[in-house]
C-alpha cells in the first residue's frame, strides 16, 4: 500500500518538476546575508534570476526548508515590502512561497527577507554562572532553491569574533565577527549541505512563551492595554549554584544573564503599571524618547539560563489616536502586538479586543494570517448585556510582525448614556425605597414597650 | 418651662420663616453628617500604606487568610470546608476547613461574589486589602449605637469620632492587614450592642439577634472567649447587685442557648463550648439564672420560713454535686485542661516559663506603659472619668460597660495583642466623659446660661437638669482645653498611623543619604523566584515565621508555618538549623527538604532576621526529646553573650544557620572603614569567614541579601 503511494507520489513529483522546470529559470547571482548576532536568524537574500530561453519571468517559487520560519517578505524594484503568503501544498515537506511579478521581464532582481527563531541553540546546553554562552547554528551552506544557482556568496554576521568552529568549505574568509563563504559556482537545484557555526553569543536569549494582550476600548476616550507575559531565558541553562557575590562583583553588561530589557510603548501611554501576582514590581524606569516611551523593565530577579518569570504590563492610551468614526461606523487601528524587547520571539500570542457594550457588525482584518477564535462576551463594570470580545491567536512571532490590524464595527452613540442612566436610576430607586420604607409601619402591635 | 416653650416656638417659627428644617430634623441631619464623616475618616486614615506603597497584603498571618480566601472564592464553600492542604506542614498536611475561624474568609468571599454578581469585576486581593478599613467604618457606626444605648446620643457621636482614629484599633485594621481582628472588633461591639438592647427590652427578638451576632463573632475570631465570659459576668454582676429580672433572664437564656448551639457549628470550635474550662462561666451562669428564676418563683409561692430551709438545703446539695461532677469530668478528661494561652492571660510569666513557642511571639508579650499612651493617648486619662460618670448613675447597661472596661484593661496589660479589645471601650468611656463634661460647660459659654433660641428642646431639658452657674470665662477655658486635647489626639493618632502602623513589612523602605527612598523588595523577589524557578512540588524549609508567606506567594510546600500547632515538628526544624552540617543533612533528608530559606539582614541592617531569632530556634529545638543534645548554653560565647564574631562559641560558628547566613559574606565589604564580612546588625566582623558548604548549594540570594535560598544536594552517586 505504502509502496504504491510512494510510486504515485514520485510520478506526481516528476510531473510537477517537468512542468515547471522546463521554463528554465536559473539564479544567476545570489547574495545571502546571514545575521546570527542575536537569538534570531535574519536572512537577507538578494536574488538575480534569469530565464534562459529569454521568456519573461512571471512567477517565482521560493522554498524554505526551515520549520521555524517566523516571517518572510519580499522587496522588488518598487521598493515595497510585500508579505508572502504560504502556499497550501508543500514540496517534499518544505514550505513554498509563490509570487507573481508585476512587470514580466527575462531578468528579475529582488530581495527576500526571512526571520526565523530557535535555530541557534546553546552548545553546551548548561554553563556555570561565569561561563560564556556558546551557541551553535545549523543551517544550509548553499542557497536552497528550486532552481539552479550559478554563483552564490554568503556573508555570515556573528555577535563576537570568538568562533570555535565553522564549516570549512573553500573558498571562505574570516574577518572580525564575520565569515564570508563562497563564491560557490554552479550549484544544482535542491542541493543541500550543512553549515555549522559554533561561536560565542552573549545576547539575551529571551523567549516569550505566552503573551496575552487585551485591548479594552471605551467610547469615553480611553483604550486600556494589558499584556500578560511569560518569559523564559532560553539560552544555556545555569549549572550548579548561583552566587550573588560573584554576580554583584562582576557587574559585566555582556553577561548572558538578563538583568533588564527595554520595552517600547506608544508616546501617549499613561498610567503604566508593571506587576505580577505578588504585587507591584518596583524596579523599572520610564523615559520619553522622541516618539515613543522607553520602559526599562527589570524582572524581580536576574534571568539566568532556564529561569522563568511572568508579569503583567498595562497602560492607557487616548482613543483619538487609534479610533476613527463616520457616524455610527467606527474603526480601530492598532498594533496587533507591540515591542517587548529587541529581537524578541513570541511563541504564542493571544489577543483579545474588548469592544464597548452594544457594538455590532464587527469586521476584522489583519496584515497576516491569524487563527481567529470564537467571539466571547465579557461582563464588567455597569454592564448588562456584556461586551463583545474578538479573540485570535498566532504563534511564532517576531518584531517584524508589529503591524496594525483594522477593526470595523458600528455603535449607537445613544448607548453611551446607558451607564450613567443606570447609576442614576439605581440611586433613585434606593432613595425612593428608603422614603417609602421609613414612612411605613410594619409592627403588628402598638408600641407598648418603646422607650 | 415657659422658656422652653418659647424657645421651641421661636425656633420653629424661625425655621418656617427661613424655610429650613425643623430642629429635630436638623439634629438628625447633623448626627448623620457627623457619623458619615467619622466613618469616611476611619476608612481614609487606614489607607496610608496603600497610597505610599501599593494595594498589598501585609505581615504574615494575613497571607494565609488571603490564600484561603482566594481558594474559597475560586472553589466554593464545600471544597473549602473539606480542603486538605498538602502545601503546609509537610508531610503532615493540614485540614484547613476544620482548623480555622472561617468568618473572615466567608465575609470577603461573599462580598466578592456579590460584587461579581453586580458585574463589578474587582480583584479578590483588593477585597481582602480593603476589608479591614471597611469594617472599621462599620465599627464606627456600631460604636455610636452602643454608646447611645448606654449613655446618650452626644456621647455616641464623640465615641464614634474617637474610635475612627484610635491607633490601638488601627494597628490591626489598616488596609492590607487582612486579619481576623479586622472584622472581629466589629462583631464584638455589634454583639454587645444587641446584648444591651436585649437587656434593656427583654425581648427574645433582640437576644436572638445578639446570639446571631455572637455566632458571627465565633466564626471570625478566637477572642470570642472574652465575649462569652464578659456577658455571663455582666449577668452575674446584675444578680449580685439585685438587678436580676425577667428581662435579664430572657436575654441571657436565649443568648446562651441559641449562641452555644450556633457556635458549635463552627468545626474548629466543635464541642468546646460545653467542655473546655474557658466556657464554664457561661454554663454556670446559665444554670444560676434558672435557679435564680426558680427561687424567685418559689419565694412568691411559699411561706418565708419554709422557703429559708428549702433554700439552704438546695444550695449546699447543688454545690457538692457541681464540685463532684466537675472533678470527675476533669479527671476523665472530658473537660479540657486549662490551655497554655489561657494561663498566660492570668499569669503573664506562665508562657515564658513553660512554652517557648508562645513566648517567642512578640505580640504575646506583656504591654508596656508607654504603649498604652502610644495607642490610646488622652483616652488613658479620660477612661477613669468615664468610669466615674458611669458609676455615678448606675444602670444595667452601665454595669456592662464598666465590667468590659475593667476586665479588658487587665487583659490588655497581659498581652500586647489584646490592646485591640481595650481600645473600643476606652473610646466609649472617653466619649461618655467628654460628652458629659462638654454638655455641662458649654451652656455657660455664652454667658449666664440664658439659652439661645437655636437650642433644641431636648438639649435644653438636659442642660437645665445639670448644674449650671459656671462663669463664662471658666467655661470658655474649659471647653478650649477639651478642644485642644481633642486636636492633639487627632494629630497624635494620624502621626502614629502614618509612622508606626502603615508599613506593609513585606516591602521595606529606608532613607538614603541624599533623602531619597530606597525600597527593599527582597521578600517578594525571593518568593517569586521560588514560584517561577523551582519544581512545582519542591519542599522548602524555613523558620515558621515565613511559612504563610511562602505558601501564599511562592505556592510551594513548606514544613512549618505560623499556625504553630505541632511543637515537635517546629522543634525538628529548629534542630536542623541549630545542628552542624552533617547532622542537619540527616534531618533534612528525613524531612525530604529540597530548599532551605533564611532571612539575613547583615548587609542591610534589617534586625529581625534569622540570626537574631536564632536563640528561639535553639530553645524550641532543644525543647523536645530528639533535640535534647541542643543546649542553649553551647551557643553563647565564653562570657555568656551571644556573639557572631571570633569570640562566639564554635558550636554557633559551625551550625547550619550560621553557615547559610554568612556563606561568602566574608568577602563582602558592607560598610566603609570596616573589614570584609562586617555584619551591620550585630555590629561585628563575622568570626567564621572562609568555609564551603558540603551538603547545600546557593540557589538564589536576593539583591540586598535579605533572603538566601539554598538547595539541598542529592546524595552523591556511588563510586564518584
Amino acid at each position: 500500500m505504502f509502496k504504491i503511494l510512494y510510486i504515485y507520489f514520485l510520478i506526481l513529483q516528476c510531473f510537477l518538476c517537468a512542468s515547471k522546470t522546463n521554463a528554465e529559470i536559473i539564479n544567476t547571482n545570489v547574495e545571502r546575508l546571514l545575521d546570527l548576532s542575536s537569538q534570531l536568524v535574519k536572512t537577507t537574500i538578494k536574488i538575480t534570476a534569469e530565464e534562459t530561453t529569454g521568456k519573461p519571468i512571471t512567477e517565482y517559487v521560493f522554498l524554505v526548508a526551515d520549520p521555524n520560519l517566523a516571517f518572510i517578505s519580499l522587496k522588488d524594484d518598487t521598493e515595497k515590502n510585500i508579505l508572502l503568503r504560504k502556499n497550501k501544498e508543500d514540496l517534499n515537506g518544505d514550505q513554498t512561497f509563490t509570487f507573481t511579478f508585476k512587470k514580466a521581464s527575462p531578468t528579475q532582481t529582488f530581495v527576500i527577507e526571512t526571520v526565523s527563531s530557535k535555530n541557534i541553540r546553546p552548545h553546551p546546553v548548561e554553563i556555570e554562572q561565569n561561563d560564556k554562552q556558546l551557541v551553535k547554528y545549523n543551517g544550509s551552506l548553499y542557497f536552497y532553491s528550486k532552481y539552479k544557482t550559478r554563483t552564490q556568496k554568503t556573508n555570515v554576521k556573528l555577535s563576537s569574533s570568538n568562533i570555535l568552529f565553522h564549516t570549512q568549505q573553500k573558498p571562505f574568509s574570516v574577518g572580525a565577527n564575520r565569515i564570508i563563504l563562497g563564491p560557490y559556482e554552479d550549484i544544482e537545484a535542491l542541493s543541500q549541505q550543512e553549515l555549522v557555526v559554533h561561536y560565542e553569543n552573549q545576547t539575551p536569549f529571551l523567549t516569550v512563551n505566552t503573551l496575552e494582550r487585551t485591548i479594552e476600548l471605551s467610547h469615553w476616550g480611553n483604550i486600556a492595554v494589558k499584556e500578560e507575559i511569560q518569559l523564559t531565558h532560553a539560552g544555556a541553562k545555569l549549572k550548579g549554584s548561583f552566587s550573588r557575590y560573584d554576580f554583584q562583583k562582576e557587574g559585566r553588561s555582556d553577561h548572558s544573564a538578563v538583568k533588564s530589557y527595554k520595552t517600547y510603548l506608544p508616546a501617549s501611554a499613561s498610567g503604566v503599571y508593571y506587576r505580577d501576582t505578588n504585587g507591584n514590581i518596583s524596579t523599572s524606569n520610564m523615559n520619553l524618547v522622541r516618539d515613543f516611551i522607553e520602559l526599562e523593565l527589570r524582572p524581580r530577579f536576574p534571568l539566568f539560563g532556564g529561569w522563568k518569570t511572568k508579569y503583567t504590563l498595562g497602560y492607557n492610551v487616548p482613543s483619538y489616536e487609534y479610533m476613527y468614526n463616520d457616524g455610527n461606523k467606527y474603526q480601530l487601528k492598532m498594533h496587533l502586538i507591540d515591542h517587548i524587547y529587541d529581537n524578541m520571539v513570541i511563541d504564542e500570542a493571544v489577543i483579545k479586543i474588548i469592544l464597548p457594550e452594544g457594538s455590532t457588525q464587527i469586521k476584522f482584518s489583519t496584515p497576516y494570517q491569524i487563527s481567529r477564535r470564537p467571539n466571547e462576551l465579557v461582563h464588567t463594570y455597569l454592564d448588562t448585556i456584556g461586551r463583545p470580545v474578538v479573540t485570535f491567536s498566532k504563534s511564532n512571532l517576531v518584531e517584524s510582525h508589529i503591524a496594525d490590524f483594522t477593526l470595523n464595527y458600528s455603535f449607537e452613540k445613544v448607548s453611551l448614556l446607558q451607564e450613567p442612566l443606570l447609576v442614576s436610576a439605581f440611586i433613585y430607586v434606593i432613595f425612593l425605597f428608603t422614603i417609602v420604607f421609613l414612612r411605613l409601619d410594619f409592627s403588628i402591635t402598638s408600641h407598648s414597650h418603646k422607650e | 418651662m415657659a422658656v422652653d416653650i418659647g424657645g421651641g416656638v421661636g425656633g420653629s417659627a424661625a425655621s418656617r420663616a427661613k424655610g429650613l428644617l425643623t430642629w429635630e430634623k436638623q439634629e438628625h441631619l447633623l448626627r448623620l453628617i457627623i457619623l458619615i464623616l467619622a466613618a469616611v475618616l476611619s476608612f481614609a486614615t487606614r489607607l496610608f500604606s496603600v497610597l505610599r506603597f501599593e494595594s498589598v497584603i501585609h505581615e504574615f498571618d494575613p497571607y494565609f487568610n488571603y490564600r484561603t480566601t482566594r481558594f474559597l472564592a475560586e472553589q466554593g464553600f464545600y471544597k473549602f470546608h473539606n480542603w486538605f492542604d498538602e502545601r503546609a506542614w509537610y508531610p503532615l498536611g493540614r485540614i484547613i476547613g476544620g482548623t480555622i475561624y472561617p468568618g473572615l474568609m466567608l465575609t470577603s468571599a461573599a462580598l466578592y461574589r456579590i460584587m461579581w454578581l453586580l458585574n463589578i469585576t474587582i480583584d479578590i486581593r483588593n477585597v481582602c486589602v480593603f476589608l479591614a478599613p471597611f469594617f472599621s467604618s462599620l465599627t464606627v457606626l456600631v460604636t455610636y449605637a452602643l454608646t447611645k444605648e448606654i449613655h446618650s446620643t452626644g456621647a455616641g457621636l464623640v465615641a464614634a469620632a474617637l474610635i475612627s482614629i484610635v491607633p490601638g484599633y488601627i494597628s490591626r485594621s489598616v488596609a492590607g492587614s487582612y486579619d481576623n481582628e479586622g472584622i472581629a472588633i466589629f462583631c464584638m461591639l455589634f454583639t454587645y450592642y444587641l446584648w444591651i438592647k436585649a437587656v434593656k427590652t427583654g425581648t427574645i427578638f433582640w437576644s436572638a439577634m445578639s446570639a446571631l451576632a455572637y455566632f458571627y463573632m465565633v466564626s471570625s475570631w478566637g477572642g470570642y472567649v472574652f465575649l462569652i465570659n464578659l456577658i455571663p459576668l455582666h449577668v452575674l454582676a446584675l444578680m449580685i447587685t439585685g438587678r436580676f429580672s425577667h428581662r435579664i433572664y430572657i436575654a441571657y437564656s436565649t443568648l446562651y442557648c441559641v449562641g452555644t448551639i450556633l457556635s458549635m457549628q463552627i468545626s474548629f470550635v466543635g464541642f468546646q463550648p460545653i467542655q473546655s474550662s474557658e466556657h464554664m462561666l457561661a454554663l454556670g451562669v446559665f444554670g444560676l439564672c434558672q435557679i435564680h428564676a426558680f427561687v424567685d418563683y418559689l419565694r412568691s409561692r411559699i411561706p418565708k420560713d419554709h422557703f429559708e430551709l428549702l433554700f439552704k438545703t438546695l444550695v449546699s446539695s447543688v454545690l457538692t454535686l457541681v464540685l463532684v461532677v466537675g472533678t470527675l469530668l476533669t479527671i476523665t478528661g472530658k473537660v479540657s485542661p486549662w490551655t497554655g494561652r489561657f494561663y498566660s492571660l492570668l499569669d503573664p510569666s506562665y508562657a515564658k516559663n513553660h512554652i517557648p513557642i508562645i513566648a517567642s511571639v512578640s505580640e504575646h508579650q506583656p504591654t508596656s506603659w508607654s504603649s498604652f499612651y502610644f495607642d490610646l493617648q488622652i483616652l488613658v486619662f479620660l477612661f477613669p472619668a468615664g468610669l466615674y460618670f458611669c458609676f455615678s448613675k448606675l444602670t444595667d447597661s452601665n454595669i456592662f460597660i464598666i465590667l468590659y472596661g475593667v476586665t479588658s484593661i487587665y487583659f490588655a496589660g497581659v498581652m500586647v495583642r489584646l490592646m485591640l479589645v481595650l481600645a473600643p471601650v476606652m473610646c466609649v468611656l472617653s466619649g461618655i466623659a467628654i460628652s458629659h463634661l462638654l454638655a455641662k460647660y458649654i451652656k455657660s459659654v455664652d454667658g449666664g446660661g440664658t439659652p439661645k433660641p437655636t437650642d433644641s428642646k431636648r438639649h435644653h431639658k438636659k442642660l437645665e437638669q445639670q448644674t449650671g452657674g459656671v462663669k463664662s470665662e471658666v467655661a470658655i477655658g474649659f471647653v478650649g482645653i477639651i478642644t485642644m486635647m481633642l486636636i492633639v489626639y487627632t494629630l497624635h493618632c494620624t502621626w502614629v498611623t502614618s509612622e508606626a502602623y502603615s508599613s506593609p513589612s513585606i516591602v521595606l523602605s529606608a532613607r538614603s543619604h541624599d533623602g531619597g527612598r530606597i525600597i527593599f523588595d527582597d521578600f517578594r523577589e525571593a518568593y517569586y523566584w521560588l514560584q517561577m524557578n523551582t519544581p512545582e512540588d519542591a519542599r522548602i524549609m524555613s523558620w515558621w515565621d515565613y511559612g504563610y508567606q511562602i505558601t501564599a506567594m511562592a505556592n510551594r510546600t513548606i514544613l512549618v508555618d505560623n499556625n504553630t500547632w505541632n511543637n515537635t515538628h517546629i522543634s525538628r526544624v529548629g534542630q536542623a538549623m541549630a545542628s552542624s552540617e552533617e547532622k542537619a543533612y540527616e534531618i533534612m533528608r528525613e524531612l525530604d527538604v529540597d530548599y532551605v530559606l533564611v532571612i539575613f539582614g547583615g548587609l542591610t541592617g534589617y534586625s529581625s532576621d534569622d540570626i537574631n531569632k536564632f536563640l528561639w530556634m535553639v530553645r524550641i529545638g532543644g525543647s523536645t526529646d530528639r533535640g535534647a543534645h541542643i543546649k542553649e548554653k553551647d551557643y553563647y560565647a565564653a562570657n555568656g553573650e551571644f556573639r557572631v564574631d571570633k569570640e562566639g562559641s564554635p558550636t554557633l560558628l559551625n551550625c547550619l544557620m550560621y553557615k547559610m547566613c554568612y556563606y561568602r559574606f566574608g568577602q563582602m565589604y558592607t560598610e566603609g572603614g570596616k573589614a570584609q564580612g562586617y555584619d551591620r546588625v550585630r555590629a561585628a566582623e563575622i568570626g567564621n569567614k572562609d568555609f564551603e558548604l558540603d551538603v547545600l548549594e546557593e540557589a538564589y540570594t536576593t539583591e540586598h541579601w535579605l533572603v538566601r535560598i539554598y538547595k539541598v544536594k542529592d546524595l552523591p552517586n556511588r563510586g564518584v
